[in-house]
C-alpha cells in the first residue's frame, strides 16, 4: 500500500474569517472554496461548522472533520479498499476517493494524491571543511525572502487507545514505527515517505480525542525562523519553540491557531528506510528536544557604554 | 516573569501564599464590548492574563489552559474567544469554557476550570487582584 502521507486535512469552525487570515499569514495560499494550500497542493480545508456536507464531528472539542491520505496509484487505493471492506464500511466517493473510519473513530479518506512533484533548493549552507553550498559572493541573509510551507508534513492525534489506534494503522495499512516514546505513543512511517514520521500520536482519555498538530515542512532552519518570527510581530501566539525535536530531528515552531489545534513549521526531518531500528525512550522534557529558544525583540550592540548615555 | 504567575504557569502545586496586590489592568474602553483583552504583558510582552467583557461586567482569569502547564489561550493578541463569542477558547485545541465562571464545558480539560482573577472597576478602569508573592516555601 504505497500510502505517501496527509493530503488535506478537513475542519469545521466558527470562524472561517479568522482561519483564513491565520493561515494565509501562516504563508498557506488560499485558492479558493476554504482550501489553504502549501507549494505542493497539500492543504488544510476550513468550512463553517454546520456546513452539512462535513463528516460527522467527534464528540469531543476537535474541529477536525476529515483526514485525507494521498496515495501513490489506483492499485494502492484498491488493496485499501479490499482491506478496509473486511470489516467496515468504505464508501467510494464518484472522484474514487475512499471514506472510512480508523479503529479510533476518525473520519478517514484515501486518494490518489493531488500533490504536485517539488523541484526547489534546500537551504544552502556554507561549512568549513565542505565544499561552499553558495557561489562567491552568493548572499543568503534576505529579509524579505519568501517563507511558504512546502508540504503537509505529519499529524499528531490524541487517542484513547495509542495501542489499538497504532495497530489499525500497521497491520491494515503498512505503515511502520520508526521510533517511539514509552507510554505516549509511536512515530509512524507510511511505506511510500522515507520522512520519519507523518504520523504520531498521544494517549489521552477519550474527552481529549483530536487533533494535537499539524505540521508544514519548511526550506531549512532559516525559513522556518523567518516565518514564525512573522508570525510573531503579526501578533500570533507562539507555542513552543524555535527549537530542535530529537526524534525526527526536526526544527520546530508551534502556533496556537483559530482552527483549534497547534500548527507546527517544521523543517530538515530525518529520512529512514527499512534497514532503521526503532528507538524507544520515555516522553520527557530531555528526550522532546535538543534544545529550545524563544522568539525576542530585535536588539542591537552599539550605542554609548552603559550609564554615559 | 512575576513570581506569583510563574508559579501558577509552572504547575506548581505548593499553596501560593494568600498575599495579592490591586493593579490597574486597562481601561474598561479597551475592551470591546463583547470581546476580549490581553493584560499583565511579562518583560517578553507575553499576557500573563485576559479579560471578557460584557457591557459593564469584566470577568479576568491567567492567560494559562489547565490542560498544560505552560499553554496560553489565544490564537492573537487580544483573541481568547470563539466565534460565536459565547465562549473562552483555548485556541492549542478546542476546549471551550464558560465565560461567567471559567468552567471548561468541552475539550481536553473537561471538569478543569481556568483560574480567575477578581475584577473591580473604578472610575473606568479595571482593577485587578494579582497574586504579588514567591510560593511559600514547603
Amino acid at each position: 500500500m504505497r500510502i505517501i502521507g496527509p493530503d488535506e486535512l478537513v475542519f469545521g469552525v466558527d470562524n472561517v474569517e479568522d482561519c483564513r487570515t491565520f493561515l494565509t499569514d501562516y504563508g498557506l495560499s488560499d485558492a479558493g472554496d476554504g482550501r489553504f494550500e502549501a507549494l505542493d497542493k497539500t492543504a488544510l480545508t476550513v468550512r463553517s461548522v454546520d456546513d452539512p456536507e462535513l463528516p460527522a464531528p467527534l464528540k469531543t472539542g476537535s474541529l477536525l472533520r476529515l483526514t485525507i491520505w494521498g496515495v501513490e496509484d489506483q492499485a494502492s487505493l484498491d488493496a485499501i479498499e479490499a482491506e478496509l471492506s473486511k470489516d467496515r464500511e468504505v464508501a467510494k466517493q464518484d472522484d474514487g476517493t475512499l471514506r472510512t473510519k480508523d479503529d479510533a473513530g476518525f473520519e478517514i479518506a484515501f486518494r490518489i494524491t493531488r500533490r504536485i512533484k517539488l523541484d526547489l533548493p534546500a537551504e544552502l549552507v556554507n561549512s568549513p571543511g565542505a565544499k561552499p553550498g553558495r557561489a562567491m559572493n552568493e548572499v543568503a541573509a534576505n529579509q524579505d525572502a519568501e517563507a511558504l510551507p512546502r508540504t503537509l508534513s505529519h499529524i499528531v492525534y490524541f487517542v484513547p487507545d495509542m495501542e489499538m489506534t497504532a495497530k489499525f494503522y500497521i497491520e491494515r495499512l503498512g505503515f511502520v514505527i520508526t521510533d517511539k516514546f514509552t507510554n505516549t505513543g509511536p512515530f509512524l512511517r507510511p511505506q511510500a515517505n522515507n520522512d520519519h514520521h507523518v504520523l504520531f500520536m498521544i494517549q489521552t482519555p477519550a474527552y481529549m480525542q483530536g487533533l494535537e498538530h499539524l505540521a508544514f515542512h519548511m526550506q531549512g532552519p532559516t525559513e522556518l525562523m523567518l516565518a514564525g518570527s512573522r508570525m510573531v510581530q503579526k501578533g500570533y501566539e507562539s507555542f513552543w519553540g524555535p527549537g530542535r525535536h530529537k526524534f525526527g530531528s526536526n526544527w520546530f515552531w508551534y502556533f496556537n491557531s483559530p482552527l483549534g489545534t497547534h500548527m507546527e513549521y517544521d523543517a530538515d526531518m530525518d529520512l529512514h528506510d527499512g534497514e532503521w531500528v526503532e528507538r524507544e525512550v520515555p516522553m520527557d522534557k530531555e528526550a522532546a528536544q535538543l534544545f529550545l529558544f524563544e522568539n525576542i525583540e530585535k536588539w542591537n550592540p552599539g550605542g554609548p557604554p552603559p550609564g554615559k548615555g | 516573569m512575576e513570581p506569583g504567575w510563574a508559579a501558577s504557569r509552572q504547575g506548581v502545586t505548593q499553596k501560593l501564599t494568600e498575599t495579592t496586590v490591586t493593579q490597574v489592568l486597562c481601561a474598561l474602553s479597551d475592551i470591546p464590548d463583547g470581546g476580549s483583552k490581553g493584560v499583565l504583558p511579562n518583560a517578553r510582552g507575553r499576557d500573563q492574563g485576559f479579560v471578557v467583557r460584557r457591557g459593564a461586567q469584566v470577568y479576568g482569569y491567567v492567560n494559562n489552559c489547565p490542560h498544560y502547564d505552560r499553554a496560553p489561550l489565544g490564537w492573537k493578541k487580544n483573541e481568547f474567544l470563539n466565534g460565536a463569542r459565547d465562549h473562552i477558547m483555548c485556541s492549542a485545541h478546542g476546549a471551550l469554557f464558560r465565560i461567567e465562571d471559567g468552567q471548561c464545558t468541552i475539550g481536553p480539560c473537561l471538569g478543569q476550570a481556568l483560574q480567575p482573577i477578581a475584577i473591580t472597576i473604578q472610575d473606568g478602569m479595571v482593577l485587578g487582584e494579582v497574586p504579588s508573592a514567591a510560593p511559600a516555601q514547603a
